[in-house]
């Protein structure tokens, strides 16, 4: 079976201000369909700037990115807008939802955007899994940490994407959050074989993982 | 969905909100008022000539059509040569004063036997014609604004007149002097601005104009019908470039605050952009998002401001009762077309600007 993320050589060089910064310096790993990865590295070792890669947020400087097929080193700014629209799914340390919109716009809006259309039977079964039926009138701002993450997990979920990444998303949740949304990302790998990238500096958060890529200065120092 | 993202937006930045709907208001209000106030007094000003009864006009060669404009005097004997063209039932010299202390009045300077056989003659809600030199007709409306009654002075023209009689309005001016007294005031003798002429049917005014053009042929000779189609902005001038400079202050005042607005919200929701495009949101679907918020705020805008042109108007005739202000539907749907149109250039900048935020650099935004 093809690899659902494959990258050779993987560079990018960010220019701050006159300085050019390598955050990543060659980065060559496989990612097969169905594995929850678990990206560990101290800050700045550009595990951020690889997520946001194969997000398709941003393009690499040099290198190949292939994922599902797709090479984003070919791909223009629109053309990997729209393969994220319906291949990626994102979920981030400080959950990111839509401040104005409830629980469940912040979840449907994913769909909208999706274009298919508003989905309820996928709606209902993302929200009843991540058990968040009883917080979908509730603005961000009334839910804790953990059901903000939660609606968050929704919203990257719903419109089933093949690849979920996740930026520390234990990163801002107490203990007991943080084992719940980590269960439910291990819930979601092994009962619907989510493929799962998973960016975090929690040792506990990276043991639920297949598998745990090691990161240091841009590179991968072990796998 | 956007459109709850949209209003959500809205409402959670009331302040923002009510402000810049404002700014959209006084522009619609602003464009409505100023056309209105200008075609309401120019057609009111049509209408009162209209009014008087006469089927044509007759001025020095050279006068405005307007009458506002027209001061230069000509020779009354010139009305007894009408007088005697056939059809003609009478003919009324009238000379045109101005007032511009305290304030900008005309006075019509009328000889009242042939004014009265031109125009049917007044109605008088008090009062009658004048009994002295300086005794003056007001009609109903100057006499509301200027709280007048009968035997009270106003001072017009450096001299105090004594009104005689207040009458309805709609017959030419707001206020009517004896043509000795006007011709005393201008200093002229046996002169008149305008001639009105009636026709015994109004049928014969194409035949008599015509006769009169004939007669006199370097004056100018305007039937009365000719005269309300010409009372049209087109053919004032400085009318249009008023009306134009007017809807520039106005387009510019909304564009400049949608602009702001817009700009400082891209700013405020930076983060909440590069959610929208982490999601897959392209750069259409995020123009879009900002332009129709812009575009909902317009609309609200727009109805606010039909509302504040009503209340205004009626505030302003409520203290001005000499005034007229047109609100028309096709002004109100040019202004709401001119406010939308500057709502949507003000958020084109901002609104493609927020499209092309990086969505990793917008992620981090703090």
């Amino acid at each position: 079976m093809e690899p659902i993320i494959v990258t050779r050589d993987l560079k990018k060089v960010y220019r701050l201000g006159k300085v050019d910064v390598q955050a990543l310096r060659g980065v060559d790993c496989i990612v097969q369909e169905g594995e929850l990865v678990a990206v560990v590295g101290p800050s700045g070792c550009g595990k951020s700037t690889l997520l946001h890669i194969l997000g398709g947020l941003t393009g690499p400087t040099s290198g190949h990115v292939l994922v599902d097929g797709n090479d984003f080193s070919k791909m223009t700014d629109a053309d990997r807008t729209r393969f994220r629209r319906h291949t990626i799914g994102f979920v981030f340390q400080r959950f990111n939802l839509l401040p104005t919109l409830t629980a469940r716009d912040n979840v449907a809006i994913a769909q909208h955007i999706q274009g298919d259309g508003f989905n309820p039977h996928r709606f209902q079964a993302v929200v009843e899994m991540l058990g968040i039926q009883n917080k979908l009138d509730h603005r961000p701002y009334a839910l804790s940490g953990g059901e903000q993450q939660r609606v968050a997990i929704a919203r990257a979920v719903v419109c089933e994407p093949k690849i979920l990444l996740a930026d520390e998303p234990t990163g801002n949740l107490d203990t007991e959050n943080s084992q719940a949304v980590l269960s439910m990302l291990r819930d979601l790998n092994r009962g619907f074989g989510q493929t799962i990238l998973m960016i975090t500096h929690n040792p506990e958060a990276a043991a639920v993982a297949d598998r745990i890529i090691h990161m240091r200065d841009g590179h991968i120092i072990s796998d | 969905m956007v459109n709850k993202l949209i209003v959500s937006n809205i409402l959670h930045r009331p302040i923002r909100t009510a402000v810049s709907a404002l700014a959209v208001a006084i522009e619609v209000a602003m464009v409505m008022l100023f056309v209105g106030l200008a075609n309401g007094m120019l057609h009111d000003s049509a209408r009162r000539v209209e009014g008087v009864g006469a089927d044509i006009m007759v001025q020095p060669p050279g006068a405005s059509f307007f009458l506002a404009f027209s001061q230069a005097p000509m020779p009354i004997k010139i009305g007894d040569r009408l007088k005697d063209i056939p059809h003609v039932l009478a003919v009324a010299p009238t000379l045109v004063l101005f007032n511009s202390v305290k304030g900008l009045d005309m006075i019509w300077g009328i000889d009242m036997p042939t004014f009265n056989r031109v125009s049917e003659g007044f109605v008088y809600h008090d009062g009658g014609p004048f009994l002295n030199s300086y005794d003056i007709l007001v009609d109903d409306w100057y006499a509301k604004a200027r709280h007048l009654r009968i035997g009270q002075t106003i001072s017009l023209l450096n001299h105090d007149f004594r009104v005689s009689g207040i009458v309805e309005h709609g017959k030419g001016a707001r206020l009517f002097i004896s043509l000795n007294t006007a011709e005393d005031l201008l200093q002229v003798q046996e002169k008149a601005s305008i001639f009105f002429v009636k026709c015994t049917d109004p049928g014969y005014a194409d035949d008599v104009s015509e006769a009169i053009r004939q007669l006199l042929p370097k004056y100018q000779v305007l039937p009365v019908k000719e005269y309300m189609s010409m009372m049209t902005s087109n053919n004032l001038p400085g009318f249009n470039a008023f009306f134009t400079v007017i809807i520039a202050i106005a387009v510019g005042i909304g564009f400049m605050v949608i602009f702001l607005s817009m700009y400082t919200t891209i700013t405020e929701r930076t983060r909440e952009i590069g959610i929208l495009k982490s999601l897959g949101a392209s750069k259409g679907y995020i123009i879009a998002v900002i332009l129709r918020e812009a575009g909902l705020l317009s609309v609200v805008g727009i109805l606010v401001g039909y509302g504040l042109a009503a209340l205004a108007r009626k505030a302003i005739l409520g203290a001005y009762p000499t005034l007229s202000i047109e609100l028309t539907v096709e002004w109100a749907l040019y202004a709401a077309l001119l406010a939308l149109a500057g709502s949507m250039l003000g958020a084109s900048y901002p609104a493609l600007r927020a499209a092309q935020l990086d969505p990793v650099d917008a992620l981090a935004y703090e």
